[in-house]
């Protein structure tokens, strides 16, 4: 386990974790979830996959925007109250702040070169971000069970790329597989 | 129009959606059509802010509030994004107390593998919309390396990919 992974979770150090992924992650909430999952599950270990997996489900039957929903309950099962309340804030307010005072000089900042260079640039290393996250949740499921991991995931994959079931549509389906088909390497 | 009203609008708007964008025929028909207190310009521009800003796509409600009352009506749009998202603690506190069951182990699994599917799915239309030319497309692909291969910060990719951009404009090829 290397230095990262050994970091003890305080709510210090979650806070720099939602801070600097709101400040800092471009590509829309998916992306920042995918970096989230990457900071607390992969490289940190705070939050097991069954509760990234917990938390990205109650997200996206929580109404309004995912991402907050998934950094509340990331925050509240790591933290409790103070958690939750860290994630909400420290995830919404840096970006809040860049919206409003990009809002408030739109023209110029849509208009000028060197920022719009570098945003593009950030979100084509967002798309890096979401394929790195893919394979960290994929990886275990396809090495312990990568028949079931193909039976859930590519039809998921399917139905989402073309449009065929909505996110929670296709939750409920993984949901409905694990329930009537228990897995019997982990339950 | 006040704040407050403001707030109440873009929250319902929020509440009756689950995800980023979904909200946008809410907004426009109570701000656009009905009150009349913000144009389809300015409501195509704060979507195009968000996009360009990080965070959520939704912040876009951020942007409106700013479009309709300035810094109290951003921040009105920042209190309607949020506010939604506590429901989450109710929600995810119930599954919390089944996590030991078996089945409901079981189910988060297959909802594990179905969320990274959602996340792959999600990734198309960003990476068409994003990989414009082959600069941009290297960088998608180093930062997928280096993201798989090591344990280095997202934010430090972010940050080396948004560098190049600077210095690709510097040399007078912006991407």
């Amino acid at each position: 386990m290397n230095e990262q992974m050994s970091g003890k979770l305080t709510a210090a150090a979650l806070a720099r974790v939602f801070l600097r992924n709101g400040a800092f992650t471009f590509g829309g909430g998916d992306a920042t979830t995918a970096s989230l999952q990457r900071e607390l599950v992969a490289n940190r270990g705070w939050l097991s996959e069954q509760q990234f997996g917990a938390c990205y489900a109650v997200s996206r039957v929580t109404p309004g925007t995912n991402l907050l929903a998934f950094c509340t309950a990331a925050g509240w099962t790591l933290l409790g109250w103070r958690g939750a309340l860290s994630g909400l804030l420290l995830a919404s307010i840096p970006g809040a702040a860049v919206l409003m005072l990009m809002t408030g000089f739109y023209r110029a900042a849509i208009s000028n070169p060197w920022l719009a260079s570098a945003i593009h640039a950030a979100l084509a290393a967002a798309v890096g971000v979401m394929l790195a996250a893919v394979w960290t949740l994929l990886r275990a499921p396809l090495r312990r069970t990568p028949a079931r991991a193909a039976i859930v995931a590519v039809p998921a994959l399917l139905l989402s790329v073309y449009g065929l079931a909505s996110p929670l549509e296709v939750l409920a389906l993984a949901a409905g597989f694990g329930l009537l088909a228990p897995n019997r390497e982990i339950a | 129009m006040s704040v407050g009203l403001l707030y109440l609008l873009l929250l319902k708007a929020t509440l009756i959606s689950f995800s980023g964008l979904a909200s946008l025929p809410v907004v426009r028909d109570d701000l656009v059509l009905q009150y009349g207190v913000l144009s389809d310009g300015q409501l195509n521009a704060a979507v195009a802010l968000a996009r360009a800003s990080p965070g959520p796509f939704g912040g876009y409600v951020i942007s409106v509030g700013y479009f309709v009352g300035g810094v109290p009506g951003g921040i009105a749009g920042w209190l309607a994004l949020i506010t939604p998202a506590l429901l989450a603690v109710p929600l995810v506190h119930y599954v919390a107390r089944r996590a030991g069951h078996p089945r409901a182990r079981s189910v988060v699994d297959a909802i594990v593998m179905a969320s990274a599917a959602l996340i792959l799915a999600a990734t198309v239309p960003i990476a068409m919309q994003a990989l414009g030319n082959a600069t941009l497309v290297v960088i998608a692909v180093a930062s997928t390396l280096v993201l798989a291969a090591t344990t280095l910060d997202t934010v430090w990719v972010m940050a080396a990919a948004a560098a190049t951009g600077l210095l690709a404009a510097w040399l007078s090829m912006p991407l």
